[in-house]
């Protein structure tokens, strides 16, 4: 039974192996302040182990431009940045390639470099897939995110909300609860008293005859 | 007895269409070519309304909290609706409808705090327009829930 498992398993990741590509993962859009530093991620999702000849490049098309520049490279262990273009001496490999992460770091951001940057891996022999894109906005003052400040008003006093009716119920529920038991043990006293008058009387009627 | 009923159900009803008009409908500031406000701008452009951005200039915290508390409005609202409904067939007779008047309160508290701090911190410079339908619905809203608030406090339950 296991065996015939593990069989179908092997042949299911064989199978899938081949026609499934390789998935890029980046962000969707980066937002940065002017002299910062950013971190641009990208990893990949293959069925194949990750080979020593695993490559990623980046490209980078300015904002309004029709065509991109390569600027980054990593090939057979070694990562060439780019020592001509715009991003001379602020490029810096910080990924990891044995662990599918081929992020760069950009170091003290401009305006120019607003722009879609593009990050393409391959694991031989799985080299079919897309590239995938990030977008990066630089601005002088970091921007409040459209609905981040409505979100959260309106989650804290909705939160506040059922958190008092349920504190509401819970305080009715326990003391509910409290007075039931004390008149328990209140009626079981009463009860016994009564009954112990009720035997003696009906003793005392049947008695002188 | 029902008369009075399915007035107060229509007053909370009507508060509710006046609510979600003027939260959903971007007409707070009008001028003959844009009807802005409070989620995007609408732009005449040769014939033709346009949906975009709100410019950059606004403040944006104001802006989110008008959003939040005259979404928050809506909620409350709606939500006092149901409230009101539970409470006609488990409130026991001769007591007030207390949770429902709460609710409306709270709805009464978000739009008047809404329609507030529009008034007060955009359109100051003076530019060309008016304010326009949601935010005279903003305003009306503010009195006919508090009505609505007034009566539930008030009203007892007649029958069991």
């Amino acid at each position: 039974m296991l065996s015939v498992l593990a069989l179908t398993s092997v042949v299911l990741l064989g199978i899938a192996s081949q026609i499934t590509a390789i998935v890029v993962y980046t962000s969707w859009e980066r937002h940065a302040l002017v002299g910062s530093d950013v971190r641009l991620s990208c990893s990949f999702f293959s069925w194949q182990w990750t080979s020593p000849d695993v490559t990623f490049s980046w490209h980078y098309r300015p904002d309004g431009a029709k065509e991109g520049i390569a600027i980054f490279h990593y090939v057979g262990g070694a990562a060439y940045v780019d020592n001509k273009g715009p991003f001379r001496d602020r490029l810096e490999f910080v990924g990891n390639p044995s662990r599918r992460d081929g992020s760069i770091l950009i170091k003290n951001l401009d305006f120019s470099d607003n722009g879609t940057f593009t990050c393409d891996a391959k694991n031989p022999p799985d080299i079919a897939g897309r590239p995938s894109s990030v977008r990066l906005l630089v601005f002088e003052k970091v921007p409040v995110q459209a609905g981040v400040i409505t979100g959260a008003i309106i989650g804290v006093v909705l939160g506040l909300l059922i958190l008092i009716v349920a504190i509401y119920y819970l305080m009715r529920f326990l003391v509910a609860r409290r007075v039931f038991s004390l008149s328990m043990s209140k009626h079981g006293k009463k009860g016994k008293g009564k009954e112990g008058s009720q035997q003696k009387q009906a003793s005392a009627h049947l008695c002188p005859p | 007895m029902l008369v009075l009923l399915a007035a107060i159900f229509l007053l909370h009803i009507a508060c509710i269409c006046l609510l979600l008009a003027a939260t959903i409908h971007n007409a707070w500031w009008m001028s003959n070519t844009m009807s802005t406000d409070i989620w995007s701008r609408w732009m005449l452009n040769g014939g033709t309304w346009n949906y975009t951005e709100i410019p950059d200039h606004y403040p944006k915290e104001y802006l989110q909290a008008v959003q939040a508390s005259s979404v928050l409005a809506c909620i409350f609202c709606i939500l006092g609706l149901f409230v009101f409904v539970a409470q006609l067939y488990t409130l026991p007779k001769g007591k007030r409808f207390l949770f429902t008047g709460a609710f409306q309160l709270l709805a009464w508290l978000c739009i008047m705090i809404a329609a507030s701090i529009y008034t007060d911190i955009f359109h100051k410079d003076k530019e060309q327009g008016w304010y326009g339908a949601s935010f005279i619905l903003a305003w009306i809203s503010v009195c006919l829930t508090f009505i609505s608030c007034i009566t539930y406090f008030i009203l007892r339950k007649k029958t069991a």
